[in-house]
């Protein structure tokens, strides 16, 4: 029993680690569906993890000038307010349209110039110390 | 979701100041700021990201562009792993020609390979999606399920502790589809089309994973250097700076490049 234990402890932690990574993705797909509507293609990859208020993460994306893309977070926190800008190699921000509901959020970008865009996600404001969060892109 | 803890280790904290819920979202950010690791991974995209440019260009002719053969596997893990790679690609090939028999038989080799490297599991319903869903020419989500099958065929590689083969699966659809992407340019040359070839940070991180793997009989298989090889020398040809012009003739190189790797991923002649 002394050596199932930690397995089991850990297989908790894992599980509810999972479990939280989860809820945001789902909020953050749901908040793609509109975008699905609109001809868009959402990826089936999905990048996440947790931060605590004001801290951010970024994520480096090869974007194609001439597609649209629409970058979508979803947070498992309610009342949390995360955001995700987009920035170009140089830093400039290149955001065309953003949304933001609830636990969702949404960012449209045209990419002027095919190259490496930063996506950066920031924990605004949350009422737990580490704030779920995952982001998914669609592109047309 | 095989990436999603991934930023765990990729994503990077830097400093934000207080009552930042105040402040509007900055018109620039210094990058430079953030610690090296922050950039060492990409999101890779699929081919399809790219390909639907090209359609927006032109009108290229997809069918001249898919292969006869699919190429054989012959045992290596590193060239069924490159070769699964090229294979989904070509699947993305087959969409964008829309051949339903062409992407039944990716869809059914995709599988057959996927048990050669043990994540046969984790494609099945994916397979038989893609043969579904050609049979009714629902392209769409043709492309959405290669698109998965890439991901939790990866997934499953790095749960069974293989994540420099996994590694290999991107690179080895990145190859196949930057030789379409070449080739389809170089037909019809234009500076917007040769620009996407644009992908200094895609270029760096297949190049940083190749060097970094940690299985040496990987790391020492000759396709994998010869990849290697192969991305050292694509570095200089797609622009130093975003939107520098991509001349004809480093389209061409590239097509070459990348064009006698698949043949070697595909046939095995090193």
């Amino acid at each position: 029993m002394k050596k199932i234990l930690p397995v089991i402890l850990l297989a908790f932690v894992l599980t509810t680690a999972f479990a939280y990574v989860d809820d945001a993705l789902s909020f953050a797909q749901e908040a793609a569906l509109p975008y699905v509507k609109k001809g868009f293609s959402v990826r089936e990859d999905a990048w996440g993890g947790d931060l605590g208020v004001k801290e951010q993460q970024a994520m480096q994306a090869q974007l194609f000038k001439g597609n649209e893309y629409w970058f979508c977070l979803g947070t498992d926190v309610k009342g949390a307010v995360l955001t995700v800008n987009i920035y170009d190699s140089k830093g400039k921000l290149v955001n065309v349209e953003t949304t933001r509901t609830g636990r969702l959020s949404a960012v449209r970008v045209v990419p002027p110039k095919t190259g490496s865009y930063f996506a950066i996600v920031t924990v605004v404001k949350s009422s737990q110390e580490r704030t779920g969060w995952a982001l998914v892109y669609a592109y047309k | 979701m095989p990436n999603i803890l991934k930023p765990v280790a990729v994503a990077i904290l830097f400093a934000a100041a207080s009552g930042l819920n105040a402040q509007p979202t900055p018109d620039a950010v210094d990058l430079s700021s953030f610690p090296a690791k922050a950039i060492d991974d990409v999101v890779v995209p699929v081919p399809s990201e790219v390909f639907l440019v090209l359609d927006k260009l032109g009108n290229p002719n997809w069918r001249g562009e898919m292969r006869e053969s699919l190429g054989r596997q012959t045992g290596n893990r590193a060239q069924a792993a490159l070769l699964l790679g090229t294979v989904i690609a070509e699947g993305f090939v087959a969409v964008e020609a829309e051949d339903p028999e062409k992407v039944k038989d990716i869809g059914r080799r995709v599988l057959a390979l996927s048990k050669a490297i043990n994540v046969e599991k984790a494609v099945l319903e994916r397979s038989k999606s893609i043969i579904d869903k050609a049979d009714v020419k629902d392209w769409k989500a043709v492309r959405k399920e290669f698109d998965g099958a890439l991901q939790d065929v990866k997934g499953a590689m790095i749960e069974l502790g293989d994540g420099d083969l996994a590694q290999l699966v991107s690179v080895g659809g990145w190859i196949r589809g930057t030789e379409v992407l070449t080739s389809i340019v170089r037909k019809s040359y234009t500076t917007d089309g040769a620009e996407l070839l644009h992908q200094p940070a895609l270029v760096n991180f297949f190049s940083k994973k190749l060097e970094a793997m940690s299985n040496r009989r990987l790391a020492d298989d000759d396709l994998v250097i010869r990849i290697r090889k192969m991305l050292t020398s694509i570095r200089p040809l797609i622009g130093e700076e975003e939107g520098a012009p991509i001349p004809a003739e480093n389209v061409k190189k590239i097509n070459q490049l990348t064009r006698d790797i698949v043949v070697s991923i595909t046939s095995q002649e090193t």
